[in-house]
């Protein structure tokens, strides 16, 4: 068995008896966890400052659900901004404007939010561009890196949700982000062939934006799931925000369309347009012009000129007590537009 | 003005082309967003009406008659999917055997056509202080790893073009040895095509390295070399690449990509790797 774990130095390596370290919670703590919690059918209407207060504290791993700018949970992060936490890690597949805000309050304000260290596969913005947010970050070398593949991070999420400790996989074999991650190349016990052997990833709390949920957790989601279930399955805790609050009658009609089941929940909090502005299949497509908006002040920021998006800070995030404040910020014509956009997108009878 | 320009076509446009017309028929391409997925479209309204797309955040052979998507998670991915579930599934579908083409791209490729999205600078030394950081993999690994043949798209740059990559993020032949992907443990037969701003091209059969077989319309296939920072292994049967029909580009510019959203900009001075 290769082992080239070595390359990697954790801020607070702890390594096990078997010499891992791992970061969230390590399988036992994981299935502990599960055993504890209280997974009664209750209520667990919350609001977004009441979710973010109780369930995540500093040094947390946080899995940040939706994939790159769909249905990324932005009303939570700009809630965790306006918190502060430190030293948290933040662990996702493919990250767009959720990471970036979290980043960008870290660039500008490292005494009052910061995260430590991203287990990650990719962090940029497909059609919209680079992160300069990251780049500034990484350039720096003001985070520590972990690189995987979406399909690694995916399946370490499963692996988590599976209660396993690891999770084989054929990819990214003979590539250089097996020499510097914690997945080790194994001989398979039945073929003899080289596979990749990824450790779970159970995270403590996972925060996921969803179509519909009800007051007990139920949720269902459109379009990709990408991998917010998994995330759920394998966190310590879930804070889950909904476009829509359905009845527990109405949502368990459709038992095989709940792809998180309550007990996996802790709050349920029901934020509109709480992905936006990155996209929510049914409900509204991407504002294109403000994620624009947006990675034009980050590029100052890494060029040295970080007022621009300090004023935006001010402006959007901190200047708003709640998350409402800051859609009121946006034209009702802009967001009608937003909504018309995905009316086309999936085309449905009023 | 370029929309009514009936026989000028732009470089990205021509890789649309070239990468239509290397997809075929009743197959299946795990595909991206931008060029990849103009390329698919055109297939599909060409010669291979039967092409299903697969893309990563899960779905499963969408018609993408609502629009072109702008992320491979978008809701225009799943309007018309036949199935749509996750990032585990998708892949769970390349390590299977389901995907017989996948489209890859990077900010740097060697000649084995291997290619890099993470970083730019020494690795492992400067890997948590890169000199340039890259977005990362993403799905880019797990499709050069599983997909069963892979075309790699690439804006033709001398500085692209390395004998040896700061850091490789997706397998392509490795170290050119025989067997090179068999014994790392890698299931997809590996890079199919490199098609490029400058260039159609493959890999030798007996060395596994890059192999000039088309130029495109305008380069010879010493503009190509001058462009490329190794040497290329030049095929016998070096031709010119036909250039785009009326037809492609009419369906490009009327039905496509009317926007000129993705053909209209410059091919990818900075690197997407989910993307091009």
């Amino acid at each position: 068995m290769t082992n080239h774990s070595g390359l990697y130095q954790f801020s607070t390596s702890n390594p096990d008896s078997a010499g891992m370290v791992w970061t969230g919670l390590n399988p036992d703590e994981a299935r502990e966890a599960l055993v504890r919690k209280d997974k009664s059918k209750r209520d667990k209407r919350s609001s977004l400052k009441e979710a973010v207060d109780t369930f995540i504290k500093d040094g947390d791993n946080v899995a940040v659900g939706g994939f790159v700018n769909i249905r990324q949970p932005i009303a939570v992060t700009h809630e965790m901004i306006r918190h502060g936490f430190k030293d948290l890690i933040l662990s996702f597949q493919s990250g767009g404007m959720a990471i970036d805000y979290l980043g960008g309050a870290m660039a500008l304000a490292p005494d009052h939010f910061s995260f430590k260290r991203v287990e990650l596969a990719y962090w940029a913005h497909e059609s919209f561009g680079l992160s300069s947010i990251f780049r500034h970050l990484a350039e720096n070398g003001l985070i520590e890196m972990e690189d995987w593949s979406n399909y690694n991070m995916s399946a370490r999420f499963k692996a988590g949700a599976m209660g396993l400790t690891f999770i084989p996989c054929r990819s990214p074999l003979g590539s250089d982000i097996l020499k510097q991650c914690r997945a080790k190349v194994a001989e398979c016990p039945f073929t003899g062939h080289p596979i990749v052997l990824l450790p779970a990833s159970n995270p403590d709390v996972a925060v996921i934006h969803v179509q519909a949920a009800d007051p007990y957790g139920n949720c269902i989601i459109r379009g990709t799931d990408a991998t917010c279930p998994e995330m759920a399955m394998a966190a310590a805790h879930t804070i889950v925000t909904c476009e829509q609050l359905v009845s527990h009658e109405l949502i368990t009609r459709f038992p095989k369309e709940i792809t998180i089941p309550f007990f996996a929940v802790d709050a349920v909090v029901h934020v509109p347009f709480g992905a936006y502005p990155s996209s929510c299949r049914r409900h509204y497509y991407f504002n294109k012009d403000h994620i624009a908006s947006f990675h034009a002040l980050a590029g100052l920021l890494r060029k040295g000129n970080p007022g621009g998006l300090k004023a935006y800070y001010e402006d959007y995030i901190f200047g708003n007590h709640t998350f409402q404040d800051f859609i009121d910020r946006f034209p009702v014509r802009k967001l009608l537009e937003e909504q018309l956009s995905e009316l086309e997108n999936f085309e449905r009878l009023a | 003005m370029w929309l009514t320009e009936e026989t000028a076509y732009t470089p990205q446009e021509m890789i649309v082309v070239a990468g239509a017309r290397t997809l075929e028929d009743n197959k299946v391409v795990f595909v991206g967003t931008g060029l990849p997925m103009i390329a698919t479209v055109l297939a599909r309204r060409t010669h291979a009406p039967g092409l299903i797309p697969v893309f990563e955040a899960g779905a499963v052979g969408p018609t993408l008659e609502t629009g072109l998507p702008f992320s491979v998670g978008d809701s225009r991915t799943s309007s018309s999917a036949s199935y749509t579930k996750g990032l585990n599934t998708a892949f769970e579908l390349t390590q299977r055997g389901f995907c017989d083409f996948g489209f890859v791209g990077g900010a740097e490729i060697d000649p084995f056509g291997n290619l890099n999205s993470t970083m730019m600078g020494k690795f492992p030394e400067e890997y948590q202080k890169p000199r340039v950081r890259l977005p990362g993999s993403g799905g880019a690994s797990d499709m050069a790893a599983s997909c069963e043949r892979t075309i790699l798209i690439m804006p033709h740059e001398k500085r692209r073009f390395n004998e040896k990559l700061s850091y490789i993020t997706s397998p392509g032949f490795l170290d050119g040895a025989p067997d090179a992907r068999k014994r790392a443990g890698l299931l997809g037969r590996g890079p199919y095509r490199v098609i490029t701003t400058k260039a159609v091209l493959d890999f030798d059969e007996s060395t596994r390295r890059m192999r000039l077989i088309h130029t495109m319309p305008g380069e010879t296939v010493e503009s190509v070399q001058a462009a490329t920072g190794f040497e290329l292994l030049v095929s016998p049967a070096v031709s010119e690449f036909d250039p785009p029909t009326e037809t492609e580009l009419r369906l490009i510019r009327e039905q496509i990509d009317p926007l000129g959203f993705f053909v209209k900009k410059p091919v990818k001075p900075q690197p997407m790797p989910n993307q091009f």
